[in-house]
């Protein structure tokens, strides 16, 4: 696992790919500070915020070569024919991308050390922030690394995540909208308006159910529970699992 | 040592590998032939763990592929037909990678390298990126990576492409050192490769074993009889009637005569054995009839490859 970490986080540096996510970030990060600065008011717990609404760009750049790139070049071999299993491969190459995450987190703890230096107040919604910008980081990669193993065409990787993350942050709309949806459908059905309500209100809790932003909220109030964290980690783990099933499938079947 | 047996290979309803069984001896060096689509690839990517059969077992020094991968992708290096290469990489970092990827220890592994570069004649690129190199030294770096971590068997799946033919003689030249170590398997499309450095061929054909054996024996087999060439001057009817009274000389067949030279095939019996090169020579000697050129007709590796395959 130590060796494909190794080797996938340095990559980032021998290519582009490691310099565009640093610049991107770094852009999105100074511009929201620089914004919160100027307003007078700075809020690091909105700012990391944000910045995790960015995830669905940054993150499918970095994670859309992880398995693509291996497989249009002939050098998932290598990992197939050595005494590795494939899952230390899957965690590799995620904690790898998981890593150059940390590294561009560097901005934001710089922020933070000018905020402190201005008289500023980095509090516990700060710090919630972080702890929700990690977790929240290491589902996403984990779906980037997955839409990956699913194709040879970094591009189409890239696409397929991009749309899941997306997808994950219009969850709140989604629920909304499916809401009123299954109460127009129970009031032409002749329904009584309480129990219309009532399956209104649980069509949107099932969706709200499977959104991360919606159970990490409270972080940024400062407000810590372990349970969405344990969310977060599980569904980490199953889109690994599934990226470990995707490779192992190809060894399978393939021609 | 490799036991495959009954290897089954199907990709949906195509069947790409049919019940394939053979044993590779240690310190052998197999050669592997077949038209393309053979199932070459797929029976190699299979006993190097890359891809897993339908049905059928591989043991890999007594290590089954599919119970215990480790185990048995512990003493195999592999050279796939594209080699494994990361281009953004330099020689030196690749080579490392591996090491740390087969997990070949810290200590020695400077030396180690040192070895392997100088082996395959890289040591003037060590340095480079992959993705700048000739395509003969990146194939020289994919059989590098293959020689990482000492493995005992050896799969090379066209280790000679693109290179000029130098490098060529050079890389037949460190197979055959290798297998004074090593059991090696080689598929090549180039059949003089296979005959320089190989003990023993399987021919495989739509996904089955066709033929298996030493080529010595294999062009034995399929000429029932191995024949002879001889060019000689003197008078053509003599010589004829001469050659045709030595026992073991089934037939002869004048392929070209001149007043001064003559072309001519002896067929000899199969059956018995017998090396009648000797009483050639004596008969050729007696009547005073000098021998120009004498040598063996035996069918090529070229022809026993086409006969077979295309039966």
């Amino acid at each position: 696992m130590l060796a494909v970490f190794k080797r996938e986080f340095l990559s980032y540096f021998r290519s582009p790919v490691g310099y565009v996510a640093l610049a991107l970030f770094s852009f999105l990060s100074g511009y929201i500070f620089v914004s919160l600065f100027g307003s007078g008011e700075v809020n690091l717990a909105v700012e990391i915020n944000l910045l995790t609404r960015y995830f669905m760009i940054i993150i499918p750049i970095i994670t859309m070569g992880l398995f693509s790139e291996d497989k249009k070049r002939g050098t998932e071999v290598l990992y197939y024919s050595s005494p590795v299993s494939l899952f230390s491969v899957v965690m590799g190459k995620f904690l790898a991308a998981l890593s150059l995450f940390a590294v561009l987190f560097v901005n934001v703890i710089i922020h933070m050390i000018i905020t402190a230096m201005y008289g500023g107040v980095v509090d516990i919604n700060a710090w919630g922030s972080v702890i929700v910008y990690f977790f929240l980081a290491a589902l996403f990669i984990a779906i980037g690394v997955f839409a990956s193993a699913l194709t040879d065409n970094q591009i189409i990787a890239a696409i397929i995540s991009f749309v899941i993350i997306l997808a994950i942050n219009l969850l709140s709309y989604i629920s909304g909208m499916a809401q009123s949806a299954a109460t127009t459908i129970a009031t032409s059905l002749g329904s009584d308006v309480d129990k219309v309500n009532t399956i209104g209100e649980r069509v949107a809790a099932v969706i709200n159910w499977f959104d991360p932003l919606e159970k990490t909220k409270n972080f940024l109030y400062g407000i810590f529970s372990v349970a969405p964290l344990i969310f977060c980690l599980s569904f980490t783990l199953v889109f690994l699992f599934l990226t470990y099933r995707v490779l192992e499938k190809k060894r399978w079947s393939q021609g | 040592m490799i036991e495959i047996t009954n290897l089954v290979k199907n990709y949906g309803d195509k069947k790409a590998v049919r019940g394939i069984s053979f044993t590779v001896n240690d310190g052998e060096v197999l050669g592997f032939l077949g038209p393309n689509g053979a199932g070459k690839s797929t029976t190699m990517n299979i006993i190097t763990g890359f891809l897993s059969s339908t049905s059928g077992t591989v043991k890999v020094n007594g290590h089954d592929i599919l119970e215990e991968p480790e185990e048995a992708k512990k003493c195999i290096g592999y050279l796939p037909e594209l080699p494994p290469l990361y281009l953004d990489m330099t020689v030196l970092e690749y080579l490392n990678f591996i090491c740390d990827l087969k997990s070949v220890s810290r200590k020695g592994r400077k030396e180690h390298l040192a070895k392997i570069i100088s082996m395959v004649k890289i040591v003037d690129v060590a340095d480079r990126l992959i993705g700048n190199l000739s395509k003969g030294y990146k194939q020289r770096v994919g059989i590098a990576q293959a020689l990482v971590g000492d493995p005992d068997i050896l799969i090379l799946d066209e280790p000679t492409v693109g290179l000029d033919p130098n490098q060529i003689i050079e890389i037949r030249k460190l197979i055959k050192n290798l297998s004074a170590t090593k059991t090696i398997i080689i598929s090549s499309h180039i059949l003089s490769e296979v005959q320089a450095v190989c003990d023993r061929v399987v021919i495989i054909n739509k996904g089955k074993v066709a033929a298996i054996d030493t080529i010595t024996d294999l062009s034995k087999r399929l000429a029932g009889s191995s024949k002879l060439l001889l060019s000689c001057q003197g008078p053509v009817k003599d010589i004829v009637n001469s050659l045709r009274g030595i026992p073991g000389v089934s037939d002869t067949n004048v392929r070209n005569s001149d007043d001064q030279v003559h072309e001519i095939e002896i067929i000899v019996d199969g059956n018995g054995g017998a090396d009648v090169r000797r009483q050639i020579f004596y008969n050729m000697s007696k009547g005073g009839w000098p021998i120009l050129e004498f040598r063996s007709l035996d069918p090529t590796l070229e022809e026993i490859f086409l006969s077979i395959t295309s039966a």
